[in-house]
């Protein structure tokens, strides 16, 4: 077996472990075997599992698939592997958008993921055109997309203050705890997931093509701003449906693509799928242990990212 | 190729190439010389259609090489650039293929003409035993060889270069420039490029274009050159010595 072959053998083997720990752990517990044999029956636990854990689980590992999908796409049409969504600004603009849908005109409701698309894209259309003219100098975008983020994140705050005027309890809207997700929102989440996911994978070959220089890829005929476009296309739309659906995490789509390369190469092909799996790993991982470590409190996946991906940012930026 | 009247201008201010017509003849080797900013790259790069002439046209077998959609003119016209990033963790063979998008969509297989043509590319540029190696195991020397390799699985009748050899050691130099002759003389390619070395460029050139200041001041065989239109071109003094391999100049002061 090659390497990369293992390796993809070895993330969907924790991803199975951890899908099954989750599911039995928690305020109700069940053994592995006792799961098995009650799956399907209509035993009063079994059914709580099922209403609460399996959206919040399923919720979980798109959300992971989404964003860390969203950052190797962000890296490769930024040419910058510091990129991540949720660091430059992209689900603030999404969140920012989505929290002034909910609370302005709520009749809109249904079209939230369209208006959280559009406020990721004004952000990520921001960075771009602001570092821009620095030629993309990674330093200088992540500046950039850092004070993006700051602007949104405050716009959102103080959408918040003034949320009382409005009768909408803002923080169920914008904050990111994976607690009480219904099929409803896996539905939403699964379908413009999916759909993120394949078209991205789709795009590999452009991907690969990115790491040529602008003339280079030109002169070969590639219309890279149309390739740019595209993939900056879909890197929001996964990342404005992971915050519509699971609110703002940041930094998972900085760590896990940047692991991802170590473990299985650039090759977009691979990278994708293989970033994909790893990100569901990683934020299941993060959900669940939030949710167990000191019952009944939660601490919120994106908290535990946060921790995480921060001094990961700073080992980064350092070896820059 | 045929270049009409064109000026091309980056700042809307100062024409970097002014008023300029020339013919680029066909399956020669043609050298672009001159001093830093006499717009020598800014014509290599109108040619290649990085750069949009503000007047005038080239055309490329009689058509007007704006006309081309992108993909058909990489068929018929390839450029290596002086300076590439190195992608990491990439295969030569990988990033030679990438010299194959142009004949590429979505609906065909090119999978034999692809290999056939990455097969010859990389024959042609003596890479064939490091195909599987990583680009960023090779030496710089090496690496433009690599680049060319792309540019050759273009197939495209037309190799530009700009200034191929400026980063280079004299063996990587020589070697280089023998490279292109080979292409050349083997495979009729038409050759253009950008050199600083003027003794390159008489020793390995069939044509030359002079220019100063955006204007061309002199074009031909490279026996145009004497030492009187180097010292208006340059501003150096040379003496002119010939030797069994032709002649050769010796810079004796400014």
């Amino acid at each position: 077996m090659s390497k990369k072959a293992m390796h993809f053998s070895i993330v969907v083997l924790l991803l199975l472990v951890a899908i099954g720990y989750a599911a039995t752990t928690g305020s109700i517990e069940m053994g592995f075997f006792e799961f098995f044999t009650h799956l399907f029956t209509e035993d009063s636990r079994m059914e709580a599992i099922r209403d609460l854990r399996f959206p919040r689980i399923i919720v979980a590992l798109f959300a992971g698939a989404a964003l860390s999908v969203s950052g190797v796409l962000l890296q490769s049409v930024m040419r910058n592997p510091l990129a991540d969504a949720g660091v430059i600004g992209i689900s603030a603009g999404a969140s920012f958008m989505k929290l002034f849908i909910i609370s302005v005109v709520p009749t809109l409701f249904f079209f939230t993921p369209l208006f959280a698309f559009l406020g990721g894209a004004l952000a990520c259309f921001l960075v771009f055109a602001l570092s821009w003219k620095s030629g993309l100098n990674p330093l200088k975008l992540i500046l950039v997309g850092i004070a993006v983020n700051a602007v949104f994140t405050g716009l959102t705050e103080a959408f918040i203050s003034l949320g009382g005027s409005l009768n909408v309890a803002a923080t169920s809207v914008v904050g990111s705890n994976l607690t009480m997700r219904t099929w409803d929102d896996v539905i939403v989440i699964a379908s413009y997931g999916m759909i993120g996911l394949l078209a991205a994978f789709a795009m590999y070959h452009w991907c690969n093509l990115l790491v040529l220089q602008d003339k280079t890829a030109k002169s070969l005929g590639f219309n890279v701003a149309r390739a740019r476009l595209m993939i900056a296309a879909i890197a929001v739309l996964l990342a404005a449906i992971s915050v519509v659906v699971a609110g703002v995490i940041a930094f998972v789509g900085l760590l896990v693509p940047h692991i991802a390369r170590r473990l299985v190469g650039y090759d977009h092909k691979i990278l994708i799928p293989y970033t994909a799996l790893a990100g569901a790993l990683l934020i299941l991982v993060a959900d669940t242990i939030g949710r167990t470590i000191l019952p009944p409190l939660e601490i919120p996946a994106s908290t535990i990212m946060a921790i995480i991906g921060g001094p990961f940012l700073i080992f980064l930026l350092r070896k820059e | 190729m045929q270049v009409s009247n064109i000026t091309v201008s980056h700042d809307g201010k100062i024409n970097h190439v002014d008023n300029v017509s020339t013919i680029i003849p066909r399956g020669k080797i043609t050298t672009i010389i001159g001093p830093n900013g006499c717009g020598k790259s800014t014509l290599l790069g109108t040619l290649s259609r990085e750069n949009k002439p503000q007047q005038g046209q080239v055309y490329l077998e009689e058509q007007d090489i704006v006309q081309y959609k992108p993909k058909e003119f990489a068929k018929k016209l390839a450029i290596v650039y002086q300076q590439n990033q190195t992608p990491k963790d990439i295969t030569i063979e990988k990033l030679v293929s990438f010299g194959r998008l142009p004949y590429q969509s979505m609906f065909t297989n090119t999978q034999d003409a692809d290999n056939e043509a990455i097969n010859w590319a990389l024959e042609s540029t003596n890479l064939l035993e490091k195909r599987y190696t990583d680009l960023e195991a090779l030496s710089g020397g090496e690496r433009q060889r690599v680049w060319i390799a792309m540019a050759l699985a273009q197939k495209a009748e037309i190799l530009c270069l700009d200034e191929p050899t400026t980063y280079l050691d004299m063996y990587y130099q020589l070697e280089l420039l023998a490279l292109i002759q080979k292409l050349n003389q083997t495979y009729g390619l038409t050759i253009v490029m950008v050199l600083h070395d003027i003794n390159q460029a008489i020793r390995y050139s069939d044509h030359l274009i002079m220019m100063k200041q955006g204007k061309i001041v002199a074009e031909g065989a490279p026996s145009l050159l004497t030492a009187k239109n180097i010292k208006e071109v340059y501003d150096v003094n040379v003496a002119f010595k010939h030797d069994e391999l032709g002649a050769y100049i010796v810079p004796l002061g400014v």
